[in-house]
This record gives C-alpha cells, sequence and structure tokens, in this order.
C-alpha cells in the first residue's frame, strides 16, 4: 500500500505546473552559466588565478567541461532548494488548502504511511531534480567544452585533479548534494505538516535556510559551536570530495548530520499529521 | 708620484682584467646558448608549491629562437612565468653592467657569481645575479628579481646536453608572498578562522626534469600559434 500511495504522490508531484517550473528554471540557469562560459569563461577563471598568474603560467586546457560543472554545482546548489522546496513544501498543506487531506485519510493506509509515501514521492523528485542537473552540467559541459584536470578553488588555495580522478568525486558529490537537498525536501514536508497553505512552508523552508548560512557564513566565534550541527553547513560537503586528500571523516560526519536531521523532520511531520485535525 | 700612480694601476688591474672576464664569460654562455636554434625536450614538471596542490605532470616544451616558446601537455601544467627565456634575451641586448662579486661553489662546481644590471629602467628586470660555470660556460644558478615577479632562484643540473647550455634539471625556488585568493570564491564556512588563518611558507618550488632533447631538429613557426 504504501508504494502504490507514493506510486500516486509521485503521480500527483507530476500533474503539477510547479513540478516543471523547477525543472525550467534548471534547465534555463545551467543553459545561461554555459553560455556565459563559452562567452567569456577566460576571464572568469582568471579572476580565481590572477594573483597567481603573476609568478605562474598555467598550460593546458583549463576551461573544460568538468570545471564548468563544478562551477554550476557550486552555484546552484544554493538556489536548487528553492525549486525543491517550491513542490515538497505544497505536499501535505496542498491537500490541506485544496481540502483532498480528508479524502486522502479515508484511504487504508496509516497517516504515518502518507506521510512517508510523500517524503519517498518528494525525494523521488529531488533525485530527478539532481540527475537532471548533473546530466546537463556534466554531459553537455564536456560536450561543449571537452574534459581536463579540474582547478579547485577553496581556501587552502588551488587543488589540480587529473582528468581520470574527477568522474568518481562528481558521482559522490552529487550523492551528498541529494542528501542535502533531500534534507530541505524532509523540512519543507515537515513543515507542510504545521500549515494549512503551501506557501507558508516554502517561505519558512527557505527563511530558515537563509537564516543558517548566514549563522554559518559569519565569522563570529560565538556560533562556532552550533555551526557543526546546522544542515546547511553540511551542504556544501560535496565540495570535500573535490579535495585531496579527500577528508572522509568530515563526509562521514557531514552524511550523519544530513542522515539525522531528515530522521528528525520527517519523524516530526509523522506525529504532527497523526495528530493533525482534519476534520474541522 | 709615479710610484703612487704605479700602486693605483697596480691595484685596479684585477679590476679591469675582471671586467674583461664578465664579458668573456658572459659571451662564453650566450654563444653556447645561442648554439641552440631551437630544440624540443620532454618535461616532468613537479610543484611543490603551499598554496597549490597539483600531481607530477608531463609535458612537452618546444623552443625556437629568439623567444618562441611553447608548452604541450594532456593535463594542466604549472611553470613559473620567468627562467626559460628571459636570460637568453636579456644577455642577447647586451645592454647591461657585470660585475663579478665572489667566486662560490655550487652544487660542487666552481662558479663566478656575476651580477647583472640593465643600463635602462625602462625593462621588466631589476637585477640578474648568475652563478656561472666558467670550464663549461653554463649557468649553475640565476636569481631573477623582475618589477612584476618578484625574485626567482634557478638551480641547474647539466646532463648530456651541456654542450649546448641545455640542462637536464631546472629547480625554480619562487616566491609565493604575492599569492592571493578571492575571499568570495575562497569562502569555506566548513572551516573556523582559525583553521583559514593557518600558516603557510613564503616559498614554493618547482622541479623540471627535461629528457630526450632532439636539438636543432628545425621546427615550423605554425607549431607555435
Amino acid at each position: 500500500m504504501l508504494l502504490k500511495n507514493t506510486w500516486n504522490e509521485f503521480i500527483k508531484i507530476l500533474s503539477k505546473p510547479r513540478s516543471y517550473l523547477g525543472v525550467g528554471a534548471l534547465t534555463l540557469l545551467i543553459g545561461i552559466i554555459i553560455f556565459a562560459m563559452k562567452a567569456d569563461g577566460k576571464s572568469i577563471i582568471s579572476f580565481v588565478t590572477a594573483s597567481f598568474e603573476q609568478t605562474l603560467t598555467f598550460n593546458g586546457h583549463i576551461l573544460n567541461g568538468y570545471l564548468i560543472a563544478f562551477i554550476i554545482l557550486q552555484m546552484l546548489i544554493v538556489h536548487v532548494p528553492l525549486l525543491v522546496a517550491l513542490v515538497t513544501g505544497d505536499l501535505i498543506a496542498g491537500e490541506a488548502a485544496m481540502g483532498t487531506i480528508r479524502m486522502l485519510a479515508t484511504k487504508p493506509i496509516s497517516r504515518t504511511n502518507i506521510v512517508l509515501s510523500k517524503f519517498i514521492a518528494g525525494a523521488a523528485y529531488t533525485l530527478f531534480i539532481i540527475i537532471w542537473m548533473g546530466f546537463l552540467a556534466l554531459f553537455v559541459s564536456t560536450t561543449i567544452f571537452g574534459t581536463g584536470d579540474v582547478i579547485v578553488l577553496n581556501s587552502d588555495g588551488l587543488v589540480i585533479l587529473p582528468e581520470a580522478d574527477v568522474l568518481w568525486r562528481f558521482g559522490a558529490g552529487f550523492c551528498v548534494a541529494f542528501l542535502s537537498l533531500l534534507t530541505v525536501s524532509s523540512l519543507s514536508i515537515c513543515l507542510s505538516a504545521f500549515a494549512e497553505n503551501s506557501i507558508g512552508p516554502i517561505v519558512a523552508t527557505m527563511s530558515v535556510i537563509i537564516l543558517f548560512t548566514i549563522i554559518g557564513s559569519l565569522d563570529v566565534t560565538v556560533f562556532d559551536t552550533i555551526k557543526p550541527y546546522l544542515f546547511t553547513t553540511h551542504m556544501v560537503s560535496w565540495r570535500s570530495f573535490f579535495e585531496d586528500p579527500v577528508p572522509w571523516s568530515t563526509i562521514r560526519q557531514s552524511v550523519i548530520i544530513l542522515v539525522a536531521h531528515n530522521v528528525v523532520l520527517v519523524a516530526i511531520a509523522i506525529v504532527r499529521f497523526n495528530k493533525k485535525d482534519i476534520t474541522s | 708620484m709615479i710610484k703612487i700612480a704605479q700602486l693605483l694601476l697596480l691595484l685596479a688591474l684585477p679590476l679591469l682584467s675582471s671586467a674583461q672576464t664578465v664579458d668573456d664569460i658572459l659571451s662564453k654562455v650566450l654563444t653556447k646558448l645561442n648554439s641552440v636554434k631551437d630544440y624540443k625536450v620532454s618535461a616532468t614538471i613537479k610543484a611543490n608549491i603551499p598554496m597549490i596542490k597539483i600531481l607530477p605532470n608531463e609535458a612537452t616544451i618546444y623552443f625556437k629562437q629568439k623567444d618562441k616558446f611553447k608548452v604541450e601537455s594532456k593535463g594542466i601544467t604549472i611553470l613559473p612565468k620567468q627562467g626559460f627565456t628571459d636570460i637568453n634575451n636579456f644577455l642577447a641586448k647586451k645592454d647591461y653592467i657585470a660585475v663579478i662579486n665572489d667566486t662560490v661553489t655550487t652544487g660542487g662546481v666552481k662558479t663566478y657569481l656575476i651580477s647583472v644590471i640593465p643600463n635602462s629602467a625602462g625593462g621588466e628586470m631589476i637585477l640578474a645575479k648568475l652563478w656561472i660555470d666558467p670550464e663549461r660556460s653554463v649557468i649553475m644558478k640565476s636569481q631573477i628579481t623582475t618589477k612584476s615577479n618578484g625574485t626567482v632562484t634557478t638551480s641547474y643540473t647539466y646532463g648530456d646536453q651541456v654542450k649546448y647550455g641545455l640542462p637536464s634539471k631546472m629547480v625554480f625556488e619562487i616566491d609565493i608572498k604575492k599569492f592571493k585568493l578571492p575571499k568570495s570564491v575562497a569562502s569555506d564556512i566548513n572551516k573556523s578562522s582559525a583553521e583559514k588563518k593557518k600558516k603557510i611558507g613564503n616559498k614554493g618550488t618547482i622541479t623540471i626534469t627535461l629528457t630526450d632533447y632532439q636539438v636543432n631538429k628545425g621546427l615550423s613557426d605554425s607549431l607555435f600559434k
């Protein structure tokens, strides 16, 4: 029954225009980034390498598809949560707003399973978004720009990764990025369980992300104790796969915290939905 | 009075002979370098620079007189901006003052330490210090200070191409004090301010091992476009 209801939930997602809005926006954004890189990519790269190029010269195919894919992932991971929340924030609250939640509750399925099916359907949509993003970022970029070594800039300096050592990093990076977006999906479903209209959970989800991101980026010691527990701190963990050596313990910690967030948020949503008054 | 003049002449003799020797030494080095019309060489580039992590890489280097230079590599390679053709070009202009400062043993070889200062202030180079092996007429070490690129020290090791003055190994020591990361791009919220401020060194090295020289085989100009 859970799987059947999950399939129904997924069909509901597919039937909503907003689901395609996210995919369309993502396609357009990636298209714009690829166009910008094609038009003026070298000056963007030299912005990063300028101080090094006073003394050194970088030879080789620097502006390649893998680098573009990395830049796309870095740019969009901040914005994609909105596209995910736009759909998942509506999953419970949308039913409440339309009044279909009562009909849903008459089905021979527990309320817990209703929330779980919505969570799984939301996860499937998030996975589709990530796969689409990966396809556009990697496949389209490498088709246009070719492949090559990747220059990654982090707070320690430049890391230049050989071409042969890049694809698995992208694969693992996309997996962690999926887990990050899944947390956003769970948060919006959780907030959706508290709301009667879909705008509230979407706006609240984005507000939480913005608030946590600002706290995380403030270099103030008073926040140092809470920063490791904010899910937004770990949303950029996919980048760790592009460090050398890969900080496995940091990634493991991030995965644990993101999974914990998902479990807690879905649990809260289940408890709330089980207690939710849908009769009045 | 005559005795004083003779004494002064006697004292000045080493300086005069030194000035002749400097020109002679540099001229021999330049003649050797100019005997290379072009070359192609396989290079293994290993960079050990505190702010850059890169694995050793293979490349092919092409050179043609007087300043055509090209690096071909499968991946990304890092090379110093100066140190390949600039010494040849600078010495070829002969618009400098050179003095022998000292005799120094470098890499087990007795060398003359020669300071070369350009006559005109308009050029990029401020000072070149060259450690020259007078026996083989090759540069064993150089320290080039330029206006925009700071100071780069290079040590040279020679193999079977010593007759052309072409090294088999070059070690560049690079000043990285000027390296800066754009803050907006490099921000990493996973790292605390204490971690970000960890001290890094001021010097980096790039070691280039050169093998399979093909000298004066005739390289096309189109190769450098």
